[in-house]
């Protein structure tokens, strides 16, 4: 049996789900590098994530065009965000209670709104939805392994790449992505050069509710085809670890939230054997979140104390 | 006639709690020169600069620019219009680079990205102008703290900068790494540029400026020529002594057989490489007050760190309160030898602003019998603590529960003289304690102050207050670089005058003198 599982690890199958499951927790993960590159820490990407997944089935449901329920979710997310930014930034509370008050009510939120308008409270199965489709890439398909994966997955996987590279050469290439850097390193020193902060800080939380909204709607338009109550399951956490853990290094931040999603992967692959309780199994990628965030602050801790990097 | 590239017309700034920071300064400002402002901390010189680069607006008057009158929103505008500034404090951000922290703001475009070789080009091209040999690929971490000013310097040039302000530059640098700026700021006045210099280091107000200009309690002193004013003349118009007032009324004369309550020997600290504390060595008799004296960064508050137990940096040398060693011991164990501290920041380390009169009156010795019961403390006793202490200190408040926040300057520093007071200490380590407060509060602290002395207390009174050290000390202290520069073993045979050649380095005295502050 255990055999079994260990062979299923090293299948094409496999690495197809890891890239699966990478889509929502690279999008979580650069929705928290972006709004913490400005300084504003986005602690809600959970929550906007649920909301927009289930604001883009809905929508999708109501215009009956999954292009324009994507959109819809879109607005609910950029929204959310202008929220948070609307309550830290203009009224003066603190980003993180603004945050955890969104989280502690989103779940139910959604659960009200699907009873209103599906009259179910744990899944939208029953409403007809159009979804997003699959995308296959002509002449690339063909092309073994390599075609297997970059052919064949769902538009916002897609999306989701292009808006990786995009983003990158943003925040690193522009004078743009500079100044919001520096907003986030040192605000006084980026205000004495002129640069408006609070312009830059409200411009990151819209495409960090962008991003996330995008995360979300993937798993509701996309990967699950309906919205499911708690589908979302720690994702955005999983983005703000990995973002966590990243420190502001990009590469180190995309490849964590690789790693992320190639345990959740293992958790999948393990439940499909009975000798593991399922529960158990379950936690797996959890587990790895904790383990991986206590290493990277260890490392940071000894990296400081011999003077490598600087405190910050 | 020279061009006159900025002008003060009545500039007054008042600040929302009601204090006056500016008032009617009136300045003129040449194409091309090198002009200091000096003062006082505290003075007003830096609310001065915040208005002319636009951070403060004025409260009124009028600031012109080039012939136009302006009224920047920010400074954006001010370096739109070519002032630079370079901050006391580094406005860097440490893991860019040089290029990025000087592109920061104008960044050079080649389509939508950031164009670095022209960014490099440029940068490089202005470093070497001006013989800045910095490597401009570099992360600003990794430079050191002259290279990092150099850095703050080229910002303001990238962005053509024609009046550069420099706030207090050489405090952080060695009198080399000074002289190599000063060379540099004689090449900018050659090319056109005008340079506003600020700092309290007279010797090098003197040897860099054209023209120089005075303000004392946010009150212009006049514009003067550099060479029209001898060192003697600027220390009069910085310090300006006021009134005269006779303290020694006051003071009685009993004889404590020279019984020391405090002795520093040979107290040396580093920060950064450099030495703070030089090696100093006085001591503290009983029933008297030792002042010491001196222009604000010149050790007197590490000293007082390193005294109270405060310090967390590693000193060395001997301090004993009270005949024991005390060189170890933390705060609380040398309170309990008999020492009490009135600290400088009084919002910050004197006192728990959110909390009542009666807690913050009795919070360094909340341990006493009568305050602290078996279980619970002692209510009653506190209120009785506090209000005796809020009538003999004639604190002006509601009643003992008022938080100590809502009270005036005055009165939180009554509080805390108060406090300090009801300890009935051996040693009081008063630092600056009438600093910015009323006249009335401050003659009451001054005479507490004396009341402690003629009962016998050691008084260590730091003050960067030059008539206050003079009214009221026994003995003084000038510190100097960390050094004493100056001991005077009798106050009333000494003078502002004497006391600020001391306090600017322009003179020092033999060791064999200095050691008469602990062996008097």
């Amino acid at each position: 049996m255990l055999k079994t599982i260990f062979e299923s690890l090293f299948t094409m199958k496999f690495l197809l789900s890891i890239v699966r499951l990478s889509t929502p927790i690279l999008l979580a993960s650069i929705a928290a590098f972006i709004s913490s590159s400005t300084g504003i820490v986005n602690i809600a990407i959970e929550s906007i994530m649920t909301f927009s997944a289930l604001a883009g089935i809905l929508g999708s449901y109501i215009t009956q065009n999954a292009y324009l329920g994507c959109l819809i979710g879109l607005l609910i997310g950029i929204l959310t965000a202008l929220l948070i930014a609307f309550f830290s930034m203009k009224m003066g509370a603190d980003a993180i209670f603004v945050g955890i008050a969104l989280n502690t009510f989103a779940d139910s939120l959604a659960i009200f709104f699907l009873y209103q308008i599906a009259g179910e409270k744990g899944t939208s199965a029953s409403l007809m939805t159009p979804i997003l489709p699959a995308v296959d890439i002509p002449g690339i398909s063909s092309i073994p392994i390599l075609g297997e994966i970059i052919s064949g997955q769902y538009l916002l996987t897609y999306l989701c790449w292009i808006i990786l590279i995009v983003l990158y050469i943003l925040v690193y290439k522009t004078p743009l992505g500079m100044r919001m850097r520096a907003c986030g390193l040192n605000a006084d020193a980026a205000k004495t050069a002129g640069i408006n902060v609070q312009v830059l800080q409200v411009l990151s939380l819209i495409l960090s509710g962008f991003f996330a909204a995008l995360g979300g709607m993937y798993l509701s338009l996309n990967y699950l085809k309906i919205f499911s109550k708690g589908m979302v399951a720690g994702q955005g956490w999983m983005g703000i670890a990995a973002n966590g853990i990243a420190n502001g290094n990009y590469g180190a931040l995309l490849i964590s939230s690789l790693i992320f999603a190639a345990f959740r992967a293992v958790s999948i692959v393990f439940n499909t054997s009975t000798i593991f309780p399922t529960d158990l199994v379950g936690t797996i990628p959890y587990f790895a979140v904790f383990v991986f965030v206590t290493a990277a602050s260890i490392i940071n801790y000894y990296r400081i104390k011999h003077g490598k990097v600087e405190e910050q | 006639m020279k061009e006159t590239i900025l002008k003060l017309d009545n500039v007054t700034k008042v600040y929302p709690n009601g204090t006056v920071a500016n008032r009617d300064i009136n300045m003129e400002f040449e194409k091309g020169e090198i002009h200091s402002i000096v003062g006082e901390n505290g003075a007003g010189k830096s609310t001065l600069m915040k208005i002319i680069f636009g951070i403060e607006a004025p409260s009124s008057g009028t600031v012109t620019y080039k012939g136009k009158e302006v009224h920047f929103n920010g400074s954006m505008d001010a370096i739109e219009a070519g002032i630079g500034m370079v901050h006391q404090h580094f406005m860097l951000i440490p893991s860019f680079s040089v290029v990025d922290n000087i592109i920061l703001g104008s960044e050079p475009k080649s389509g939508i990205f950031i164009d670095r070789k022209e960014a490099v080009r440029r940068t490089q091209e202005l470093s070497d102008k001006y013989h800045f040999e910095l490597d401009v690929i570099a992360k600003v971490s990794t430079l050191s703290v002259a290279k990092r000013q150099k850095v703050e310097i080229l910002k303001t040039l990238y962005r053509n900068a024609e009046l550069i302000i420099l706030d207090e530059p050489t405090s952080v640098l060695t009198p080399q790494e000074t002289e190599k700026l000063f060379e540099q700021l004689r090449q900018f006045k050659e090319q056109g540029h005008t340079i506003l210099f600020i700092s309290h280091k007279l010797e090098e107000v003197k040897k860099i400026s054209d023209r120089i200009s005075v303000i004392r309690n946010g009150v212009s002193k006049g514009t003067y020529k550099n060479e029209e004013l001898t060192m003697e003349q600027l220390t009069n118009l910085i310090i300006g002594r006021d009134l005269e007032k006779d303290f020694d009324q006051f003071k009685t004369h009993e004889d404590f057989h020279d019984e020391k309550v405090l002795k520093v020997e040979d107290l040396y600290m580093e920060r950064n490489g450099k030495p703070v504390l030089n090696h100093m060595s006085f001591a503290v008799k009983k029933g008297e007050i030792l002042g010491v004296a001196g222009v604000e960064g010149n050790g007197q508050q590490e000293l007082v760190k390193c005294l109270t137990g405060l310090e967390k940096t590693a000193y060395e040398g001997k301090i004993t309160v009270c005949d024991k060693d005390a060189l170890e011991m933390n705060v609380k164990q040398r309170r309990e030898l008999g020492m009490a501290y009135i600290p400088e920041d009084r919002m910050g380390d004197g006192i728990a602003a959110s909390l009542p009169i009666s807690d913050n009156i009795i919070s360094t010795y909340y341990d006493r019998e009568d305050i602290n019961g078996k279980f619970f403390m002692n209510q009653k006793a506190i209120n009785k603590v506090a209000d005796d202490l809020i009538d003999t200190f004639t604190v002006k408040t509601q009643d003992n529960k008022t938080a100590v926040g809502s009270l005036s300057g005055g009165n939180v520093q009554k509080v805390v003289v108060a406090r300090e007071y009801n300890t009935i200490p051996d040693l009081m380590i008063a630092e600056q304690p009438t600093h910015g407060i009323d006249i009335g509060s401050a003659e009451l602290v001054h005479h507490k102050l004396l009341e402690l002395r003629n009962q016998g207390a050691g008084i260590l009174l730091v003050s960067a207050d030059l008539n206050e050290v003079l009214d009221l000390s026994d003995r003084i202290i000038v510190m100097f670089d960390g050094q004493i520069a100056g001991y005077f073993p009798d106050a009333s045979k000494t003078n502002d005058q004497e006391l600020g050649l001391y306090m600017l380095g322009a003179r020092h005295q033999s060791e064999e003198e200095i050691g008469g502050a602990l062996n008097a």
